[in-house]
This record gives C-alpha cells, sequence and structure tokens, in this order.
C-alpha cells in the first residue's frame, strides 16, 4: 500500500527550484564567524558589537566551566551496550532457589545486570509461584558484605585458586583414610553427576547429606511401613480435614513454598460456594501454622506419639481417646470422624515411631493415593542422621583422611557440636565451600567459597519428575567458585561444571526443550508412578514404644527447639538484616531468639505476668534454661497458646564472629538442646528453668494482644457464615444506613428486604455513602481506580508480604535500638491479635491482618498536612512528595491506622548533612556499597526527616499503565501486580483497578464476595481504598465475641 | 482620666504614701541601680539552661527526631505537649492586658506590664517547639505562603497546623506592639533621668520621642484602646486555633467540640498562675509590696478558681460524652485515658488543675502568699500534665490496638524543654533589670483614685457631712 503523503505547504507540494534550493540549504542565514578583527573593525565580519558579545560569553563560559569542578562519579557507561540490557528497563529470569532442601521456582528480576527482587515462579508445578520471606530476602544476602571474597588457605586469603588447588589435590592423594563429601540434601541431579565422577576418582569417597533440621525420621518410618525410604508428596489441595501434630507446615515444615498453595486454595470461601476445609493441630508451641488452625489443641513434645495413637485407636476403632486434656480428647474423637473426608495427616516429629503411627492414621483413612501420593517423592530433606554420627564417630576415631563440607555448618548446627569439632581437627584435609566464614568453615583448613544461588549455573529436583533451573543472574561478585567445579578440578577432571550440566539437559531434553525449559525454570518429565504398599507390621510395635515415652516431671520443661519462620535453620539468613527484623508471625519479636512461655507459667512460676499496664515495657525478664548440664539465658516472651510445660527457643541465632556484622552474638544457640535417639536426631529435651535477676530488652513490634472487639476485624464461623451470609452486610449497612440515604430521599431499603443481590447492595452501600456521608461534594472519580481487597481467610501471617515489600521499596533496616522505641519503617505489617483465655492455651484463638497505608479517598493525613505534601491523585493513591515533606508528623499522628513512618534518622546514607549516618554497630553493612547494590532504581531511597508510607508500588503501577499503553489497549489486571500481593503466598491480596467491572477487584467487592466485604474503621468515612473479606473459621465459636470466654479483651491485653 | 471617686470599702490597689515622685522612683530605681547578686545568680542559671537547650536542638536536628522519643504511634510528645502548654502560658497577659483594660479594672495596672513580657516571652518560647520539632526544620519556610519559583506551590490552607502559623504569628506580632506602645512613656521617664549619656541615648531611641504632650498623651490613649481592641479577639481565637490542632482531626480523644472553649479556659488558668508565680518573686525582690498588693494576688486567685472549675467541668464533659456519644472508639479512649498506661498522667492532671484549685474558695488561702505561690506551681504543672495527657495518651491508645506504644521523653526532650525556660527567664531577667517592670504612667493613672493615701483622705472627707463639705470646698481657696 502506498504511503500517505503530507506536504506542509504548497511549496513543498510544486516543489518549486526556489523551494528545493531553501531545502539544501538549511541555514538560510549566514552564521555570524568571527573573522578578521584587525582591519576596520565596524566593517569586519564580525562588528564590534558582536565581539563584545563574543568576548563576554566567552569569559562567562570560561569563567562557568572552570569554577564548576565535576563531580567524580563511579558510573560507567554502557559505551558499548550489551544486547539484553537497556538502562531502565528490567530483565526478568526464571530460577531457583535452592538453600540446602529449601527450595522454591522463582524468577528474578535484574537491573542494569543486578537482581534486585527475587518473585515467585507460577508456572511451577511445585511451588505454584509461592515463596516465602527468606527467599525473597535473598538477594539482600547475595550482597552480603560478610561473604567470602576469595579462598582462605588455614584462613589467610590466597588471590588464586591454584594456591589452594595443588595443597588440596596433593592432600587427597595422600590421604590416609576415608574421604568424606558432607553435604546438606543435594536436589541437583547434575550435581550428584559431578560427586559420582568425584567418587570414581576417588573410589573410597563417600558422601554423606546432612540436615540441620533432620526429616529422616519420616523417610524411616516409611521404610518401615512401605518399603522404601523416602518422603512421598503431600497434596494439600486435596485435602479437605488436616490433621497436623507439631508440623508447621505453612511455615517450616518440610516444603512451605509447596503446601502454602494447596493448602490455601481449600481456605477461599464465598457465599456461592460456602465451603472449607477444616484444620486441627496439635502442638506443643504456638506455630504460624497452629495459629492458623480451626481447631488447636496443645499437648507436650514428648506426647506426639501418645496423641497420635489416640487418634489411630480413634479411627480404627473409635475408641474414645484418653489424654491429658479435655479438650484434646474432643478435638482427636472429632478430627477422627471427619479424618475420612479426604483427610490428611502430618507430624512435625523426628521420631521414627510416632511417624509409623502416623503413617497407619494416613492409611486407615485412605489418605494414601489421594492426599498423599508415592507417585512422586518429595526429595527436600535426604539426610541420614546415623550416617552423620557414624561420620562424626569415624572422625574422632581417626580414620577420616578428608571431609569436603558444602553447605552445612556442623560446627553451629549438630547438637553435639564439640564432638564434631575435635574430629574435625583430626581430619588430615578439611575443605569447607562455605559462602562465609561461618563457624566449621573457620576450623576448616581450607575455604574454596561456592558461588551464591544467584551467581550460578544449576538444577534441581525437589519432587522426582518436577524439575526446576537454576541460572545466573549476574556475574560473581568475589572470586567464588561453583563448588561441582572445584570438586572436578580436584579430582581432575577438565570439563566444567556447567559443560556438564548443558551436556545431561541437552541430552535429556535436546536442544530447544531445553532452551524453553531453561526460559520456563521449570519442566516436568513423566516420573516412574511408583506406589508403596502399605505393611502395618511396625505400628503395635511403634504405639506400644510412644507410649513407655517419659516426658518432663514436675519442676521440668519440656524444651523445644524450632526454626522460625523469618530465621529458618540459620545459614545466611541469620545475617539477613531485613529477616532480622521481620516480626516473627506470631510473637511480633525481632532481632532476637528468645524463651516462649505461656502465659500462665511465666506469671505464676517466673515473675512475668503480662498487664495492661507492663506489656508496653520492652525489658524481659531473663532465665536460665539448663539441659544436660548445657545452660542457656534468654529472656522470656509471653506466648498465648504456647503448652504450660513447654518452653520453645528458636534456633539460627547465637551465631560467630566472622558469619557476618548482623549475626554475630545476636541471641544465642540452642541446637545442643536436641537429642539424638539413636536413630534419629529429635527437636525436644527436658530440662529446667531458673530465674535470675537479669533482664534484656527484646525488641517486639506489637504488644497488644487482643483487638478489644472493636469493629476493625470481622469473623465469623462457618455455621454463622452459612446460615445468614449477609450479616456482615447488613451490619454495615445497618450501622451506615443513616448516611448512606438522605432523610428527604425516603429510608427505602431501612424496611423490609433488599431484594437486590449482594454484591448490588454492597456496591450502592459504597457509593451511597461516599456520597452522603459527608457535607463536601463528591470527587467524581474517572478512569482508573485503584484498589485492593485483603482476604483475612487467606492470610497466613508468614510475612513473605513485609520482605517483599520491603525489597521492592528501599524500606530501610532501623536495628533492635530503634525497633524497640516504634521506629521501625515497615510499610505493610501483619497485625496479630490473640483472643481467649490466656491461662488456657487450648482457648486461644488467632487472627492476621496485614495493615498498610489503605489510600483514603477522604484521606485525614492530607488535609492536615501543613505544606501539602500528602496529597491525592486522580488514580485514588494517596501519594507522598518527599521533597515537599518538612515532617511535622501530623499526618502520622491523624492516620486512624498508624501506617505511615517517619524518617527518624539518616538511616541510608541519604540525608544532605555530613557524617550523621544511623550506626549501631549491627545494621550497618545495609549501607555498604555492595549491599546497597540491592536498591531497587525505581524507588527514591528516604532522606531523614520526611514521612514515608505505602506507595500502592506506584513504579509497578506506572509501569503497567506504559506496558498497556505501548500495546495501545486498555488496562488489565495482568498489567499491574504490586509486590505484596506477588508475594503472598495464599493470594490473599487482590489488586487492580476498581472501575474497571471486568476487575478481579471489582469482582471480588461487588460480585463474588461482597458478603464477606468490609472496610477497617467505615464509619470514620475516611473512604479506604483497601477492603477486606471477612474472617471464616470453620469451628463452632468466634471467641473473641464471646465476652466471658475472652479473657484477653476483659483483661485488656 | 479616671475622674471617679472610689468607694474606702473598696481595697487600695496601692499602699503606702506614694505620691507621683515616690512611684517613679520606686519602679525607677532597680533600672538604674547596679542589679543585686540574686539577680546574677538567676540571669547566669537561665543562661546555662538556655545553652544546654541550644545543644539538645542542636543534636537533634543534627541527627534527626529519632533522639526524641516519639515513634510511629506517637509522632508528638514533649514538644507539642510544650508548645501548648507555653502557649497557655502567655494568655494571661493578654487578659490582663487587654480585656481587662476594655473593662476598665484598674487593678490590671499593677500587673500588666510583667504579664504581657510574660506573655511574650512565653510566645518566644512555644514557638520554639513547632518549628523544631519539624522532621526538615530548614524547609521550614515551606509553611508560609511565600510568591515562589516550585509552581507556585502553597501551603495547604486546609491544615490547623497552618493555622497555629497564622494565629501565632499575628498573637506574637500584636501583643509585641502593645507591649511596647505602653513602654514608651515610662522609657521616656528613664530618659528624662538618666544620669549616663548611654542610658540617655539607648532610652531615648526606646521612647521614640515622647514629649508627654497632651497630643502624645491622646494618641498614646487612641493606641491602646485599638490595640485592646485587636488583641481581645486573639485572646479567644488563638487557643482555639492550637485545640484546632486536635478537634480538626479524626482521633478519638481529640476530635471533640469542647475543645476551644475548654482549651482557652485552660490558657487562662495557667497563664494567671504563670503570673502569680513570677509576680510573687518580683514583689519581693524588688519590694514592688505597695503595687502589687495582695490584693492584686487575691484577685487573680479568684480568676484561678473560676477557670480551673471551668477546666474540671470541661474534664467531666469529655468524660460525659464519651460515654453519652456510645462511640466505642470514644469511650475506649477515655477508658485509657483515665485507667490505661498512662493513668498517672490523668490523675495527676486531675488532682493539679482540679482539686487544687477549690482551696482558693477560701479567702485565708487567698490571701497567703506561699499557700498561692506553690499552687500556682501546681496548677501550671497540671496544666503541662493536661497537654500531655491530650496529645500522648490519645495518641498511644488509638483505634487499632496492634500499634500502641508507650513514649517516654528521652534527653534531648527534656533539655529543649529546659532550655525554653532558659530563653524564658534570660528575657524575663533582662525585662526586670531594664525594663519598669510596673507600668509607671498606668499606675499613676489609678494612684490617687485607689491609692492608700488619697483613699485615706477621702474617708475624712467621707466622714463631713455635706455641709461642712460645701464649707471646706468653698473656703479652701
Amino acid at each position: 500500500m502506498a504511503q500517505k503523503k503530507y506536504w506542509k505547504g504548497l511549496e513543498e507540494l510544486e516543489n518549486t527550484p526556489e523551494h528545493q534550493q531553501i531545502v539544501e540549504n538549511e541555514f538560510q542565514q549566514e552564521l555570524p564567524v568571527l573573522g578578521d578583527v584587525s582591519d576596520k573593525l565596524l566593517g569586519a565580519e564580525t562588528p564590534r558589537r558582536d565581539f563584545l558579545k563574543f568576548l563576554g560569553f566567552s569569559t562567562l563560559a570560561a569563567t562557568v566551566a572552570a569554577s564548576c569542578e565535576m563531580p567524580v562519579r563511579k558510573a560507567i557507561p554502557y559505551a558499548i551496550k550489551p544486547e539484553d540490557i537497556t538502562p531502565g528497563v528490567a530483565n526478568f529470569y526464571a530460577s531457583s532457589f535452592v538453600d540446602n532442601g529449601d527450595y522454591a521456582a522463582v524468577v528474578v528480576k535484574t537491573r542494569e545486570g543486578r537482581p534486585i527482587m527475587v518473585e515467585g515462579n507460577e508456572l511451577s508445578s511445585v511451588t505454584h509461584g509461592v515463596v516465602s520471606a527468606r527467599v525473597i530476602a535473598s538477594t539482600l544476602s547475595l550482597y552480603d558484605k560478610a561473604r567470602l571474597r576469595q579462598p582462605l588457605v588455614k584462613g589467610n586469603p590466597v588471590d588464586t585458586f591454584e594456591a589452594v588447588d595443588t595443597p588440596i589435590k596433593q592432600a587427597l592423594a595422600g590421604a590416609g583414610g576415608a574421604v568424606y563429601l558432607l553435604t546438606g540434601t543435594v536436589l541437583s541431579p547434575t550435581t550428584k553427576v559431578v560427586i559420582e565422577q568425584f567418587r570414581s576418582k576417588y573410589p573410597n569417597a563417600r558422601h554423606i547429606q546432612y540436615d540441620p533440621v533432620s526429616y529422616n525420621g519420616l523417610a524411616l518410618a516409611n521404610d518401615a511401613t512401605f518399603g522404601r525410604n523416602a518422603i512421598p508428596s503431600y497434596h494439600f489441595e486435596k485435602a479437605r480435614t488436616i490433621f497436623s501434630l507439631g508440623a508447621d507446615f505453612l511455615g517450616t515444615w518440610l516444603a512451605p513454598n509447596e503446601f502454602n498453595h494447596g493448602y490455601n486454595l481449600n481456605r477461599k470461601i464465598s457465599a456461592k460456594n460456602p465451603d472449607m476445609s477444616k484444620h486441627y493441630q496439635v502442638e506443643a508451641m504456638m506455630s504460624m501454622t497452629g495459629s492458623n488452625a480451626d481447631e488447636r489443641a496443645t499437648c507436650k513434645p514428648s506426647e506426639y506419639g501418645k496423641v497420635a495413637a489416640a487418634l489411630y485407636q480413634a479411627v480404627v476403632s473409635g475408641a474414645a481417646p484418653k489424654t491429658g486434656s479435655d479438650k484434646l480428647n474432643k478435638l482427636i474423637s472429632s478430627a477422627a470422624k471427619e479424618l475420612k473426608n479426604n483427610g490428611l495427616v502430618v507430624c512435625g516429629s523426628n521420631d521414627v515411631n510416632v511417624q509409623i503411627i502416623v503413617n497407619a492414621i494416613n492409611n486407615a483413612i485412605g489418605a494414601y493415593g489421594n492426599t498423599i501420593s508415592w507417585g512422586a517423592t518429595s526429595n527436600y530433606k535426604q539426610g541420614n542422621d546415623k550416617e552423620f554420627v557414624a561420620f562424626v564417630d569415624a572422625m574422632n576415631a581417626g580414620q577420616v583422611g578428608a571431609v569436603f563440607i558444602h553447605g552445612v555448618n556442623p560446627s553451629y548446627d549438630y547438637l553435639d557440636a564439640e564432638k564434631f569439632n575435635s574430629g574435625l581437627s583430626k581430619v588430615g584435609l578439611s575443605v569447607s565451600f562455605a559462602e562465609r566464614l561461618d563457624e566449621t568453615a573457620e576450623k576448616c583448613q581450607y575455604v574454596v567459597p561456592d558461588h551464591h544461588w544467584l551467581e550460578s549455573w544449576g538444577d534441581a529436583e525437589p519432587k522426582s519428575g518436577h524439575y526446576s533451573f537454576i541460572q545466573p543472574t549476574i556475574a560473581p561478585l568475589f572470586k567464588t567458585r561453583a563448588f561441582q567445579d572445584s570438586l572436578l578440578t580436584w579430582a581432575g577432571i577438565t570439563d566444567t561444571y556447567h559443560t556438564i550440566f548443558n551436556a545431561y539437559w541437552v541430552g535429556k531434553l535436546g536442544q530447544s526443550a531445553f532452551d524453553k525449559a531453561l526460559q520456563d525454570g521449570i519442566i516436568v518429565t513423566e516420573a516412574p508412578v511408583a506406589s508403596g504398599s502399605f505393611s502395618g507390621a511396625a505400628v503395635d510395635g511403634a504405639i506400644a514404644a510412644v507410649n513407655a515415652y517419659k516426658g518432663n516431671t514436675d519442676g521440668q520443661y519440656e524444651v523445644l527447639i524450632y526454626e522460625s519462620v523469618a530465621i529458618g535453620y540459620g545459614g545466611s539468613h541469620s545475617n539477613n538484616p531485613w529477616l532480622l527484623e521481620m516480626p516473627d508471625p506470631v510473637t511480633r519479636a525481632t532481632w532476637d531468639n528468645y524463651i516462649c512461655m505461656s502465659y500462665k507459667t511465666a506469671k505464676e512460676k517466673f515473675e512475668s505476668e503480662l498487664t495492661l499496664h507492663n506489656q508496653v515495657d520492652h525489658k524481659k525478664r531473663v532465665l536460665k534454661v539448663t539441659v544436660n548440664n548445657k545452660e542457656v539465658e534468654l529472656p522470656v516472651v509471653v506466648l498465648p497458646g504456647m503448652h504450660n510445660d513447654v518452653i520453645a527457643i528458636a534456633v539460627g541465632y547465637g551465631r560467630s564472629k566472622n558469619v557476618g556484622r548482623a549475626a554475630a552474638d545476636l541471641g544465642k544457640n540452642v541446637y545442643h538442646f536436641g537429642q539424638y535417639t539413636g536413630t534419629t536426631f529429635l527437636n525436644y529435651n527436658v530440662g529446667t528453668v531458673a530465674l535470675t535477676s537479669a533482664f534484656y530488652p527484646v525488641a517486639i513490634t506489637q504488644t497488644h494482644h487482643s483487638y478489644e472487639g472493636r469493629e476493625i476485624i470481622q469473623e465469623f464461623t462457618l455455621d454463622e457464615f452459612k446460615k445468614d451470609p449477609n450479616f456482615l452486610l447488613n451490619k454495615r449497612k445497618k450501622e451506615l444506613g443513616h448516611y448512606t440515604t438522605l432523610h428527604w430521599e425516603g429510608h427505602h431499603d431501612e424496611h423490609g428486604e433488599d431484594k437486590s443481590s449482594a454484591g448490588e447492595q454492597a456496591l450502592k452501600h459504597d457509593k451511597d455513602f461516599e456520597k452522603n456521608g459527608t457535607l463536601y461534594p463528591v470527587h467524581e472519580k474517572h478512569g482508573i481506580k485503584w484498589g485492593m481487597s485483603i482476604d483475612l481467610n487467606a492470610c497466613t501471617g508468614c510475612g513473605a508480604c513485609v520482605i517483599a515489600c520491603q525489597a521492592e521499596n528501599n524500606i530501610s533496616v532501623v536495628g533492635k535500638d530503634r525497633v524497640l522505641v516504634a521506629q521501625e519503617m515497615s510499610w505493610i505489617r501483619i497485625d496479630r491479635y490473640f483472643s481467649g483465655n490466656p491461662d488456657d492455651p487450648d482457648t486461644i484463638q488467632t487472627i492476621y491482618q496485614p495493615m498498610l497505608c489503605q489510600h483514603c479517598d477522604n484521606a485525614p493525613c492530607e488535609n492536615v498536612c501543613p505544606v501539602s505534601a500528602t496529597n491525592h491523585s486522580d488514580e485514588g493513591l494517596n501519594q507522598m512528595a518527599y521533597n515537599r515533606c518538612i515532617g511535622t508528623k501530623y499526618c502520622a499522628n491523624n492516620c486512624p491506622y498508624k501506617v505511615r513512618h517517619f524518617n527518624w534518622f539518616d538511616w541510608n546514607g541519604a540525608d544532605s548533612f555530613a557524617d550523621n549516618l544511623y550506626q549501631d554497630g549491627r545494621r550497618d553493612d545495609i549501607n555498604d556499597d555492595i549491599t546497597r547494590m540491592v536498591l531497587n532504581p525505581d524507588v527514591t531511597v528516604r532522606s531523614r526527616g520526611v514521612m514515608e508510607k505505602c506507595s500502592f508500588c506506584v513504579q509497578r503501577l506506572q509501569a503497567g499503565k506504559l506496558a498497556a499503553k505501548m500495546e495501545g489497549r486498555p488496562l488489565k489486571d495482568t498489567d499491574v501486580q504490586v509486590a505484596c500481593q506477588k508475594a503472598c503466598a495464599g493470594d490473599c491480596i487482590t489488586f487492580g483497578n476498581v472501575n474497571d467491572t471486568e476487575s478481579k477487584i471489582y469482582k471480588e467487592r461487588y460480585e463474588e464476595n461482597s458478603e464477606r466485604l468490609f472496610y477497617v474503621l467505615e464509619y470514620l468515612h475516611v473512604l479506604p481504598n483497601i477492603s477486606y473479606l471477612s474472617k471464616i473459621r470453620n469451628t463452632d465459636a468466634i471467641v473473641a465475641k464471646d465476652k466471658e470466654q475472652d479473657v484477653f479483651q476483659v483483661k485488656n491485653l | 482620666m479616671h475622674l471617679k471617686y472610689e468607694s474606702f470599702v473598696r481595697e487600695p490597689l496601692i499602699t503606702g504614701d506614694k505620691t507621683y515622685a515616690q512611684v517613679t522612683e520606686d519602679i525607677c530605681k532597680p533600672i538604674e541601680q547596679k542589679p543585686s547578686k540574686l539577680w546574677y545568680v538567676g540571669f547566669v542559671l537561665s543562661l546555662l539552661f538556655l545553652g544546654f537547650g541550644v545543644f539538645s536542638v542542636f543534636w537533634e536536628v543534627y541527627w534527626g527526631l529519632g533522639t526524641w522519643g516519639i515513634n510511629r504511634t506517637v509522632g508528638w510528645g514533649w514538644d507539642i505537649t510544650n508548645f501548648v502548654w507555653w502557649v497557655g502560658i502567655g494568655h494571661a497577659g493578654t487578659l490582663i492586658s487587654a480585656i481587662l483594660l476594655l473593662f476598665r479594672q484598674g487593678w490590671r495596672t499593677g500587673v500588666n506590664r510583667a504579664a504581657e513580657a510574660m506573655t511574650i516571652f512565653a510566645v518566644m518560647c512555644a514557638g520554639q517547639f513547632p518549628i523544631f520539632h519539624m522532621g526538615r526544620v530548614w524547609n521550614a519556610f515551606y509553611v508560609l505562603p511565600l510568591p515562589n519559583t516550585r509552581g507556585p506551590l502553597w501551603p495547604n490552607f486546609n491544615s490547623a497546623l497552618l493555622w497555629d502559623v497564622f494565629a501565632i504569628s499575628t498573637y506574637f506580632t500584636v501583643s509585641l506592639l502593645f507591649w511596647y506602645s505602653g513602654l514608651v512613656p515610662d522609657f521616656a521617664t528613664i530618659r528624662d533621668r538618666a544620669k549616663t549619656k548611654l542610658r540617655k541615648r539607648l532610652y531615648g531611641l526606646a521612647s521614640f520621642g515622647w514629649t508627654g504632650t497632651a497630643k502624645n498623651w491622646q494618641r498614646f490613649e487612641a493606641l491602646s484602646l485599638v490595640l485592646a481592641g485587636l488583641s481581645t479577639p486573639l485572646v479567644l481565637s488563638v487557643h482555639t486555633i492550637v485545640s484546632f490542632d486536635f478537634a480538626t482531626s479524626v482521633i478519638p480523644g481529640w476530635h471533640a467540640t469542647i475543645f476551644p472553649p475548654y482549651f482557652v479556659a485552660g490558657a487562662v488558668f495557667s497563664g494567671f498562675a504563670m503570673v502569680q508565680t513570677l509576680l510573687i518573686l518580683v514583689r519581693k525582690i524588688y519590694k514592688m509590696e505597695d503595687y502589687i498588693t495582695l490584693g492584686h494576688i487575691e484577685a487573680m486567685n479568684k480568676v484561678i478558681v473560676l477557670t480551673g472549675s471551668i477546666v474540671g467541668v470541661a474534664y467531666l464533659t469529655e468524660l460525659f460524652m464519651a460515654w453519652y456519644s456510645q462511640v466505642h472508639f470514644e469511650q475506649e479512649a477515655f477508658k485509657y485515658r483515665v485507667f490505661g498506661p498512662y493513668w498517672w498522667a490523668y490523675w495527676a492532671m486531675m488532682t493539679c488543675n482540679v482539686v487544687s484549685p477549690q482551696f482558693f474558695w477560701f479567702k485565708k488561702l487567698r490571701r497567703n502568699i506561699v499557700f498561692t505561690f506553690i499552687l500556682s506551681i501546681v496548677v501550671n504543672i497540671g496544666m503541662w500534665f493536661e497537654r500531655f495527657v491530650i496529645i500522648v495518651t490519645t495518641l498511644a491508645n488509638d483505634f487499632l490496638p496492634s500499634s500502641w506504644t508507650y513514649y517516654s521523653p528521652t534527653w534531648p526532650e527534656l533539655g529543649f524543654y529546659l532550655g525554653t525556660f532558659g530563653l524564658f527567664f534570660t528575657c524575663f531577667f533582662l525585662f526586670s533589670k531594664y525594663f519598669p517592670v510596673i507600668a509607671i504612667a498606668e499606675i499613676k493613672f489609678t494612684l490617687k483614685v485607689s491609692g492608700d493615701k488619697y483613699k485615706r483622705d477621702m474617708q475624712r472627707l467621707d466622714a463631713m457631712t455635706t455641709e461642712e463639705f460645701l464649707e471646706e470646698a468653698n473656703h479652701a481657696h
């Protein structure tokens, strides 16, 4: 088709010769050029006046040029632009987070070659896009200043790999004893190939896998009952009844990134489909998973076996359970009945006998083949406790010639670390691949640091047949080497790991399929379908064994050690300031580990009663815990829902100085409180607790536990919801009906039933209240109006959103001292409220409510700012102009949600004052030049003295709008996903354009879930743009509604 | 002026045998003498406090507001508490000088000068807090509606904080003018008595060439009336606007329509208490017992008991309204205010502000100098707690229990507060040394009507029969 031609004028159309000349000669007037000035000044080409002009100009220009010293910046321009990088445009790479057995399929966002954000890969058939806070925070660990920057020989840095390779090879050749390769669980098939190649060179080499938090009991029980030393797949998505016996499967147990997705599918509920799973939890401490359970009771960790046995009897024969407490008995018998409806029983114990009984229950309720499958095994944890203990013995006996340690840190996390250390000192050659000088690496002769996973090639097989790839997103920052390459070098093999990796996968998939798999990050191949047939031979023995277990006696406590949701087992996470400052989902404490103790025990035995007047006091009494003559002194944090005879302490703290500045000597290590049964490691023990006279401050972000029956939370039982789904809607209409309808317009819907659908009623209510609840005219909101909906039913409190927000929006870490005085910065927080009787841990109900800027359309913060620094966008965003803010804090005071955060200090060097950077000696590496590479260049780093708060990730909104605009179409939901929404494991955050009736947010509010819709503090007429969906509990009663039962409320706790 | 007869039943406002000359002599003497040792001690102490305050503020501005104890929930602590407190203290001066002038209350002449000075110094102290409570104080000028190149970008006229800027600056300006215009004739008096050249020159400059002509006096009177007229609404408006900082918010415990009258009454209450504190000291130190009499003190104590009771009623009304409103959040806010973690502050306020002034129903206590002095301090402690209770306890326990915190001040906040005391007393010591602490000209207006000596003369005349009086009057010349 001929191009349409436009012309600028008739001259161009006619194309006269004059016009052609004009076109050719672009500059029609002669340029005044400085000519010969010596002769006849006025007649010269440049007359005198022009000369003076030039003189003036050049003098001025010279002055300016000479006086403005150009600052030297360290930016390197893309003189030769890399093919795939456009400055300002992010690149995304599919990869996999693998930390020993911890696994998630991820997408890594890189900007100008720097990975700055990790998000879930929704293509994954295993994790379905779920990532934990730890996964997201791993970008910060990549830029950790404490990482090793080159190999070490006996603690001294060396500049070349030859300097380590040569002596190691020599030592290996002359190793007088067995060669051991000690790793965490290896998920990578190609790494296993490499290990085999290494072993073919050194036939006496053995590979031992060790998990600091062991799941060996699970595999051994399966060995006993199914003849398979492995862990099957758990299908929470199929489970309608879940019974968890001490398994924190949403937070830390086995594979929370996998389980969250399936679990939450069954927690979604609407009036059209008023059905949800039922979750029973019996546990010793208050875990995050337990806090989400519908029915919860406590028992001591030593009683897990008895509870399992009771449940087994109840399931098999209907026998009435006879455990310690009535609540527990009731819970077991009701669970026994319901478990037959697609039930699933999981247990956090690592005791083989307990797991055998659990297998028997699962078999009895028909879980195998339904909610549990042997079709694919879960490979997350393959550690073998017995082998490891034998290895430690072998070291001590001097039978080990060389040991190579990758990914694990037994000097820190083995329950008898001293024995391991003494053994290690007897080994002829000890090599660590640790990325930092951790407790074990310190004691090794050579440290050859491995890459961070964001710098590596690799793969993983988290479940058999489900493969996942790791690809580097940045060139290695330091002189590190893939540990596989190190092994290959020392085995004298010239291939690199990358060639082996490539050959393996191209061989397996073919080049094009491999390329696609690498791009997708995952591939699922047909796994050999295997099933196990249950053999109950071991069950009776196991029941007899667990019934013989003895727990604590009077005056003693069972001491449980647990992984916290943020830090986990330790590793590099221990030194991650984001994770250290992330409030624990249940205790809301940061920066420390502590003794979790029940309210009653703390009050009666340890002078630590919680009252309205002392709950705000951060000074906590220090107690001394003694187990097997090993003492640890830690502060006590009262945690409702703890069993009265149990105390719980998180692992992952108490690290050595070299692990990093943030982790150094923070809290205490309690791994040594575990025990070894002769077959497996257990995570509890019996000990005594004694009062000391000391106090220690614990930085807790939320000190009040009850929501005091305030209408800020709406929760109902499933039966209530089924019976009257419109209850909440009607309540809202009743409360505010007076303001939604003007009296001269008649109260038409106060009398008689409103026949319109709930969605229409909700929409009308919202519109009418906006318009008629005020004296002022209403702003019409055309175009885009951003809104968010948060489903309280799906929020598990995991905190992934908190870390995602921190990573996305460059939120400052403030350090413990500042958290202590409530000067933290987190834009999104998860409020956690308890109800029930603190004296009785079995009555506690917990609710989580994510709280962030509500982007009120009638925002109280906006009208009080004297300088209009916070104002409203025409898209419904409550926005901050940091440059304009003078920091009166009036907006924060007037915010009913208290979601505004002030830059109390110069947290990050963005201040214009010299030398006033805030430093506390612990968090300061966050401002290191390397660590600052984690900052998102799209988001301003706020300076001291200004207010900040959630922006609804305005940079993402802008990018989404631009993407839609470039494609010339209206914005769609998929264009924009805010950071917290993307990170939410429960998919509880819906975000989008409320004005678009096709958007998910509109549908959720006004079509699908209007019955559960509510706004926090709606009556204030601040018109928040964030709505919540009520919490529905699959239980008999909401404790918080019964003032008699909710002692928290009565006592104002 | 004051051509009125005053019954001898009324207490004299000036005791002793005073003539015009003696009045001038008494009031000017401290200015013309070397100050006492006590003065030097007090002045140096004040300077030390001021210095510590400057250091505290420097520390805060340099490191950031995190050096204060305020936090994500309680965004205002001692800063705004002290601001409101100081502004409140200022109120008595304006009330005395403006409203009492309009009502022709003769007794005001004994105390108005010092009270006005106190107003000005208190407002100066108050002003420091909103300025230095800003996170970026170097951008404080953003609040001014100056023409600018940023858009132009104007301040937000909806913000009560901006209204404060205007209210306080207007108040300060008018008070300063009022005070200074009253000082002009007195400066002229000192100038005329001056024995050193420097003093003559400086006071000459300060008195703007006052010659004491009838025209001078006429204009002086007119200006006084105009300024009194301007100041009178300010007495009510300034603290009303300060109360809007809270009343226009949405926070339960702040959002209350009772705040304006309640704040004004509280301000007058605390202001008079502060005047008492200062004048009891001044009359003692400068031996002004003849001019600031027990009658003055009693009159002010009556104001204190009145306003204290108004404030008490306001407290009870708040509680009643919280219950009566049936608004859950409102009720809870007051529950935590009274019984929550800050219960001690609430009860300190109640004791100091409501219970203690009731002693002034007894005349004996009203006229007891020591008791008055102690109580005046107690009242100001109470009024400080009132502001603390309103600001801090309200914020500490607001809508969402998850964000409740506890606020305790840190040393820079304490230092800042002490620093404003330093500023106040530095100014006050300079004032008492270099300025006439009693309005010479004005007190002379009342001398021949309410002076002790003249009243005693009047007593003799009063006792006469009409005939005798006529006789004497006719034969007087």
